[in-house]
């Protein structure tokens, strides 16, 4: 298990940038929570955020599919680009770019609707199918993606909420997919889920890294150390190194990370 | 010192003892509510019961040609001319023709037979002969209603010493409406008519009915309705969900909550002069009663809608804004649909109070005494602008009377208004438990 790691990770390095941080600031009101972040992250990889509480790394996720917008008194500086696009650019419509952008959420949050409804709805709003065939095989398809088709095949109008939290998790992975996003967002998604539910939602992100470029948010290091290529380590919404992920672990270059890592600050 | 936990120390005993008495507290005004509740409805129900029946005289009337249609041709305008004064004596007849038939004597005088009979049974008989005139010539079988009198006799509120004192009644007439009982030509059964009847001078109390205020206080229902509800829906959810929080939305906020706390009387002159005084709406109509009940309800309808709203939890928006929904689409899929059980709770509490209303009702004139039904459209006032009232304002006119039979009415309109308003707190009920889902 870990020897393939290693192996994907290898071939990872040479992906392309998807996404480019530039001097990125972000202010709560007079609350400067994002200081000078610079990131670059790889298309068809793995991007851990790890770091102690209110470091702003889900902040900094937040910005990357402009969720933030939704908060009056944040104010984002400096420039991200997704395959060289500004996404801050005015002429940019938040509603397209989060159809790009995919968003996980840390708990759990199907529509109260039947299962079908949930996945079909991203699919829905951006006309993505044509017909009620084309639609039933996209959830199809992303229900199998999200490892919840088998489950999920015969209870499709059953309501979402019905499921158990890992069901449910993955169902909101399922809803994120089916818009045929570029890049998926996670915002600790396993923090409300059990042992066995999260090893299901890793495996889940490992696949998931074949066609998408997906960041995670997460509270644990040894989830980060699993699942991803790239880790990047926030501390005081200073991004304070970003690297791969092996390296991060093993061999870290700043103090404050490696203290992190071993549990002496957080 | 080493305490035992068997035995309570000073502080746990009051304590305890604080906890009791808040209980006791509570359980006194719990009784005091109910007994209050139970003395309400004893009294309405007690004096407004017997509004439901009515006292009716079976009477086979003979509709002679002569009397009521002298040129033989059924042409309704000459037989229009013979007024309720032509049929009265026709009435008085066929009750003396009744008594006879029976056996019944008395000393009675004709006229004073004749005012067992209620004076809008002539009108009632004049109306049926002139929408059919073949009956003229017949004999035929009427319900006739019998004065308030001696309805108020089978019902208990007029006796026989009262009866002696009154001027509009005698023991007599109350010993013939016995006999006439206990023969089955007089009977007091449920009475339809009270729904159905407009209001009646206050010499018919046993004529006077609902009809009238029922239809306003419906259709101002309707008017509140199709105004309040859009109205304050969309303005709580561009409150709540798309305007910014700033300064003026504060005061906006503010100004809401305050408009839920002015006197009703006041939104009364508010619509005088603006829907009376400027825009020249009829005085008196649903129309106008409508609009201000719409101001006045709104600030209600708002408040609840925008604390619906603010119970849908965020995390509905933010996966709906994290697929791709705009803001519109996630409120319009997701955040109302949640809230829409609190939103028509709030609704119909709104409406509830609105029907209830009588004050801002009196200062736009729909006190007034309505006999016609008001059309809901007519060419010259427009939608529902013909007058009208409606049921408080009914309840509060017929107290006002001499008469103790309109106690009587104002008891069965007050009867009525509660179901009403039970009915619809029942639906709020329904629709909440129908539409609630968990998340």
């Amino acid at each position: 298990m870990e020897d393939m790691y290693h192996a994907d990770r290898a071939m990872s390095t040479q992906q392309d940038i998807k996404i480019k941080a530039d001097k990125v600031q972000v202010y709560y009101a007079d609350n400067h929570a994002i200081k000078d972040v610079d990131v670059e992250i790889a298309d068809k990889t793995v991007t851990a955020f790890i770091g102690p509480s209110g470091c702003g790394k889900s902040t900094f996720l937040r910005c990357l599919n402009r969720m933030n917008d939704t908060i009056d008194i944040c104010r984002v500086e400096g420039d991200i680009t997704i395959d060289g696009e500004d996404i801050y650019d005015p002429k940019v419509d938040p509603v397209q770019l989060r159809a790009k952008v995919g968003m996980v959420f840390q708990k759990p949050n199907p529509f109260p609707k039947s299962i079908y409804d949930n996945v079909a709805y991203g699919p829905k709003i951006h006309g993505l199918a044509r017909n009620k065939a084309e639609l039933d095989e996209i959830v199809e398809k992303s229900l199998r993606k999200a490892a919840l088709w088998n489950e999920a095949k015969d209870r499709l109008t059953a309501p979402g909420t019905g499921l158990s939290g890992g069901q449910q998790q993955r169902l909101c992975i399922a809803r994120a997919i089916a818009t045929a996003p570029e890049v998926l967002l996670m915002d600790e998604p396993c923090s409300a889920l059990d042992p066995i539910a999260t090893a299901q939602v890793e495996e889940l992100i490992d696949e998931l890294r074949q066609s998408y470029s997906v960041v995670i948010v997460t509270h644990s290091m040894q989830q980060a150390a699993r699942v991803s290529q790239k880790t990047a380590f926030f501390h005081l919404g200073n991004l304070v190194e970003y690297d791969d992920t092996d390296k991060i672990f093993t061999n870290p270059e700043d103090s404050r990370t490696e203290s992190y890592i071993s549990g002496r600050i957080g | 010192m080493k305490t035992s936990l068997l035995a309570a120390d000073a502080r746990t005993k009051k304590r305890n003892a604080a906890e009791a008495r808040f209980k006791a507290y509570g359980f006194a005004a719990i009784i005091v509510a109910m007994l209050a509740l139970l003395i309400l409805l004893t009294s309405v129900l007690g004096n407004g019961m017997s509004s439901f029946r009515q006292t009716y005289i079976a009477l086979d009337v003979a509709l002679p040609e002569e009397k009521l249609d002298k040129s033989g041709v059924r042409d309704l305008s000459v037989m229009s001319k013979v007024t309720t004064i032509g049929y009265a004596p026709i009435l008085r007849n066929a009750l003396l023709d009744a008594l006879a038939a029976q056996g019944i004597e008395t000393e009675l005088s004709n006229k004073d037979i004749g005012n067992m009979i209620s004076k809008e049974a002539a009108a009632t008989v004049r109306n049926k002969v002139l929408a059919n005139p073949d009956l003229v010539g017949q004999t035929v079988s009427f319900d006739v209603l019998a004065s308030g009198r001696i309805d108020g006799y089978f019902k208990g509120r007029v006796t026989m010493e009262s009866a002696a004192l009154d001027g509009n009644t005698s023991p007599e007439a109350l010993m013939i409406a016995q006999a006439l009982a206990d023969a089955g030509v007089m009977e007091t059964k449920f009475n339809w008519n009270f729904f159905v009847w407009p209001d009646a001078s206050d010499q018919r109390p046993e004529a006077a009915g609902l009809g009238v205020a029922i239809l306003g206080s419906l259709y101002m229902m309707i008017v509140v309705l199709v105004l309040a509800l859009p109205i304050g829906v969309a303005s709580s959810i561009y409150l709540e969900e798309f305007a910014p929080k700033n300064r003026w939305t504060d005061l906006i906020e503010v100004n809401i909550s305050n408009l839920a706390a002015v006197p009703s009387i006041v939104y009364g002159i508010l619509g005088l002069a603006i829907f009376i005084n400027f825009m020249e709406f009829n005085q008196s109509s649903p129309l106008v009663g409508g609009l201000v009940l719409t101001l006045m309800t709104l600030p209600t309808i708002i408040i609840s809608t925008r604390a619906a709203l603010k119970s849908v939890p965020p995390s509905i928006r933010d996966a709906a804004l994290g697929v791709g929904a705009s803001k519109m689409q996630s409120v319009f899929h997701h955040v109302l649909p949640l809230a829409a059980p609190g939103i028509l709770t709030g609704t119909i509490i709104g409406l509830a109070q609105a029907l209830g209303e009588t004050a801002p009702l009196l200062l736009i004139g729909m006190v007034a005494f309505v006999r016609e039904y008001p059309a809901a459209y007519t060419p010259e006032s427009g939608l529902f602008g013909e007058a009208s009232t409606a049921l408080p304002v009914q309840v509060f006119n017929w107290t006002q009377r001499s008469d103790p039979a309109f106690v009587e009415r104002a008891s069965g309109a007050i009867i009525t208004l509660l179901v009403f308003l039970l009915i619809m707190n029942a639906v709020a009920i329904y629709l909440r438990r129908r539409f609630e889902r968990r998340w």
